[in-house]
C-alpha cells in the first residue's frame, strides 16, 4: 500500500507525523507492505497512485505558503475525494480546501474552493482547548486538543459534534468537515495515536477489510485515561 | 500621595506574602489596580535589561544577577521568577524607596514572552536579550511564530537587542536593524552535520519560506544556517562560544575566556553566553565574568542531586510540552559513560492549567535513548500508557523499558538491586512527587 504524506516538513506542528506512523503500523500488522512518500513544497505527486493522503497542521504563515503550492493539486484532490479515497487533514490544513481564508490583517487568500466554507483568522488570538467530540460513524467519542487562531463558518458536511470544548466557531456544537472519506478536523497532533478506534476505522477504509488491532493495548488504555480526565472536567 | 500609598501597600503585601509563602504576583496586581500607571511614576535606573524567549530566561537572569553582584553592582531583579506585569511590578515597587526611586545600578527583568508588550509599555528597556524560540507549551502559546509576533510588539525602537544568532527564528528580530549585539557558537566538536531532531523548525526561511541550509547543527534548529533564496543568514557574532570540551566540562568564550561547567553538557551554554554578553556590555571584564561563572551551580533548583537507597542520581527538571528541553536532558543522560538508568515521569502535563494533551511527546527525540550508555528506562505517571506508545515507536528493545502508573512504585523498583546512576527527567509539575521518594543531597 502507498501513503502520501504531503508537506511533512512544513505542516508538522504538533507531532502530526505520528498519524502516519500509527497508520503504517496497523496496516503492516494487517499483513500489508506499506511505503510512505513524503512530498513537500515544489514537489509533484500523482494522487491516484496512493491509498491514503495526509496533511498536518502548520503556522498561519506556513499554511499560506502551502496553499499556493497546493493549487496545482486542486483537480486531483477533487477527483480523489469523489472516488471515495481516504484523506485526513488535521489542524488548519483543511481550511485550504474552503472558499476563502481571511488572515488577521484582513488579507484574503482564495482557497481551493472544493467546499464553500470560509475561515477567518483573528490577529493576536489563540483559541486552545481540550476536546471531547462524537462522530456518527464511531461508537466511542474522540479526545484531542484544538490550537488555532481561526474560526470556520458554514461547513455543511459535518464531521464531529462537540461534547466538551471548542468547535468550528463561537456557535459551537460542531467541529470539522466530512465528505465521502475526506476527514478534516482542527484536532491537532497525533489524533490517530490518541483515538485508536478512529485509527481502526480509517485503516478499515484503506484496507477494505477489518484490520488487525491486537497491538493497540497501550493506545486503548491511554485513550481511556484521557477520556476519563476530560469527562471529569466536563462534568464540573 | 497615591504613589506613596501604592508603594507602601505593595511592600506590606509582599512582606506578609513572604511570611505565609504566597507568590509574588498578587501585591503587584493590587498596586496596578490602585494606580494603573504606577510604573510610569517610578524613577528607574539608567540600565534596564530585559530577558525573554522560550527557554533559559530564569537561569540566564540568575547568572547575570550573580555576575553583576559579585563584581560590585547592585541589581534589582525578579528572583522569584514571576515574569508577567504583576510580578514585575511587585519586584520594582519592593525595590523602590518611599519616594519612588529604584536605587540599584541595574534593573534586570525576566519577562514572559507572550505578555512582554504589556510590561514594556511602561518601562523603557535599554537592553533586550532574546534567548530562543522553541516549541514551548503549545497548548497555551500556539506556536513559535505566534510568540514571535507577541515579542515583536514589545520591542521599542531605541532598545539595543541582544540576540541569539544561532536561532534563525530569533535572528529575524535583528533583520535590517542596526543596534543589535549577536551572540552564538562557532562550529563545535559536539555539532552534527545532519539535523538530530524529530522535527525541523529551521527547514524553511522565516523571512521568505524558501528552504534553508545548515553548515552545522549545534542542536535541533540551532546552528549555522542560510536561506537558499533571499540571502537571510546567520550573523557574525560579537560574543562567541569558540570551543567546548564536554569531557573536561569546559567552554571557551571569544577564544580566551575558559569557563568550567557544573553540568557537563550543552544544557546551559547559551545561558552562560548570554550572561557573559550582558556582563561585558555593562562593563565587567571577561576574566572576572569567567571567574564568577566557573562551576556555577544554579540556585533555581532545576538540577537536583539525590540518593535513592544506595543509588545516586540527578533530577533534570525539564519542561513538559517543550521537546528541546527534554532533548537536552536526554543528551545529558546519554553522555553517562558508566551507564545510567533513566526515569521519565508524566503525571500532570501542566502545573498552571489543565490539559491532557500529549502531542508534545511525539516531538521529543526519545530515539537518542537507544544507546549502550542507557541501561534501563522507567516510565511513570498517569500518562504512562502514552509514554509506552511513544517508546514503542523507537528502536529501544522492549525489555529495557519498565512501566509504572504509580510514581512510588517506580521509585521502589529503582531502589532494588541495581547500582547504575539514575537520571530522573520530569517537569516542575511532577518533580516533587519524585523528590518526596528520595533523599535530596
Amino acid at each position: 500500500m502507498k501513503i502520501l504524506h504531503l508537506y511533512h516538513d512544513i505542516m508538522n506542528l504538533y507531532g502530526d507525523y505520528a498519524n502516519i506512523s500509527a497508520l503504517k503500523r496497523i496496516l503492516e500488522h494487517s499483513g500489508e507492505e506499506v511505503t510512505v512518500d513524503r512530498i513537500s513544497l515544489g514537489g509533484s505527486a500523482v494522487f491516484s497512485e496512493y491509498d491514503f493522503i495526509y496533511i498536518g497542521s502548520g503556522t498561519e504563515k506556513n499554511q499560506k505558503t502551502v496553499l499556493k503550492d497546493l493549487e496545482k493539486y486542486k483537480d486531483q484532490l477533487r477527483e480523489y475525494i469523489s472516488a471515495d479515497k481516504p484523506v485526513l487533514m488535521t489542524g488548519n490544513s483543511f481550511e485550504m480546501l474552503g472558499h476563502m481564508i481571511t488572515d488577521g490583517s484582513r488579507v484574503n487568500y482564495e482557497g481551493l474552493d472544493l467546499y464553500d466554507f470560509t475561515t477567518v483568522e483573528e490577529k493576536g488570538k489563540r483559541f486552545t482547548d481540550d476536546i471531547i467530540c462524537k462522530a456518527d460513524f464511531l461508537e466511542q467519542p474522540l479526545v484531542g486538543f484544538i490550537n488555532k487562531s481561526s474560526k470556520v463558518f458554514n461547513i455543511r458536511q459535518r464531521l464531529f459534534t462537540t461534547e466538551f470544548g471548542l468547535g468550528d466557531n463561537d456557535e459551537g456544537g460542531y467541529e470539522g468537515i466530512h465528505d465521502h472519506n475526506f476527514f478534516g478536523t482542527h484536532l491537532t497532533g497525533p489524533i490517530l495515536m490518541k483515538n485508536p478506534h478512529f485509527l481502526i476505522y480509517l485503516a478499515a477504509i484503506i484496507l477494505g477489510r477489518e484490520p488487525d488491532t491486537t497491538h493497540l493495548e497501550y493506545e486503548r488504555r491511554g485513550y481511556k485515561i484521557t477520556l476519563d480526565k476530560l469527562s471529569e472536567r466536563a462534568a464540573k | 500621595m497615591k504613589k506613596l500609598l501604592t508603594i507602601i501597600i505593595c511592600k506590606l503585601l509582599r512582606a506578609v506574602g513572604k511570611l505565609i509563602g504566597k507568590g509574588s504576583s498578587m501585591p503587584g496586581q493590587i498596586a496596578l489596580k490602585l494606580c494603573p500607571d504606577i510604573l510610569n511614576r517610578i524613577e528607574l535606573p539608567e540600565h534596564i535589561i530585559a530577558i525573554t524567549g522560550s527557554n533559559g530566561k530564569t537561569s540566564t537572569v540568575e547568572m547575570i544577577a550573580h555576575i553583576l553582584t559579585e563584581n560590585g553592582k547592585t541589581v534589582a531583579w525578579n528572583r522569584e521568577g514571576s515574569n508577567q506585569i504583576e510580578g514585575v511590578t511587585t519586584m520594582i515597587l519592593s525595590n523602590a524607596t518611599l519616594s519612588g526611586r529604584v536605587k540599584s545600578d541595574i534593573l534586570l527583568i525576566e519577562s514572559d514572552e507572550r505578555y512582554a508588550k504589556k510590561t514594556f509599555s511602561y518601562i523603557k528597556v535599554t537592553d533586550y536579550v532574546i534567548t530562543n524560540l522553541y516549541r514551548d507549551q503549545l497548548t497555551r502559546n500556539g506556536h513559535s511564530e505566534f510568540v514571535f509576533d507577541a515579542i515583536a510588539d514589545s520591542i521599542q525602537p531605541d532598545t539595543r537587542l541582544i540576540l541569539n544568532a544561532d536561532d534563525p527564528l530569533v535572528s529575524v528580530f535583528g533583520h535590517e536593524r542596526d543596534n543589535v549585539v549577536w551572540f552564538g557558537a562557532d562550529e563545535l566538536s559536539t555539532d552534527t552535520k545532519e539535523l538530530s531532531s524529530v522535527y525541523n523548525d529551521g527547514a524553511y526561511c522565516p523571512i521568505c519560506k524558501a528552504p534553508m541550509e545548515y553548515t552545522t547543527h549545534h542542536y535541533n534548529h540551532i546552528g549555522i544556517y542560510s536561506c537558499t533564496k533571499c540571502g537571510y543568514h546567520r550573523q557574525d557574532t560579537d560574543y562567541t562560544v569558540t570551543a567546548v570540551d564536554l569531557n573536561k566540562g569546559e567552554i571557551e568564550i571569544n577564544g580566551r575566556y575558559k569557563i568550567t561547567l557544573a553540568l557537563k553538557s550543552l544544557y546551559n551554554i547559551y545561558n552562560i553566553l548570554a550572561a557573559f554578553t550582558v556582563a561585558s556590555l555593562v562593563g565587567i571584564d571577561g576574566s572576572k565574568t569567567a571567574a564568577s561563572m566557573n562551576d556555577y551551580v544554579l540556585k533555581n533548583g532545576r538540577v537536583i542531586n539525590f540518593r535513592l537507597g544506595s543509588r545516586r542520581g540527578t533530577l533534570l527538571t525539564s519542561k513538559h510540552e517543550n521537546s528541546i528541553s527534554y532533548d537536552h536532558s536526554i543528551r545529558v543522560a546519554r553522555a553517562c559513560e558508566d551507564g545510567a538508568d533513566v526515569l521519565i515521569i508524566v503525571d500532570a502535563v501542566s502545573r498552571k492549567y489543565f490539559t491532557s494533551d500529549v502531542s508534545w511527546l511525539w516531538d521529543i527525540d526519545f530515539e537518542m535513548l537507544d544507546d549502550p550508555n542507557i541501561h534501563e528506562i522507567i516510565l511513570a505517571g498517569a500518562y504512562v500508557n502514552d509514554l509506552a506508545v511513544r517508546f514503542s515507536y523507537t528502536d529501544i528493545p522492549g525489555d529495557k523499558i519498565h512501566l509504572f502508573e504509580d510514581i512510588s512504585e517506580a521509585a521502589g523498583y529503582l531502589n532494588s538491586g541495581r547500582s547504575e546512576y539514575i537520571y530522573a527527567i520530569t517537569c516542575f509539575s511532577d518533580k516533587d512527587k519524585f523528590l518526596s521518594e528520595v533523599e535530596v543531597r
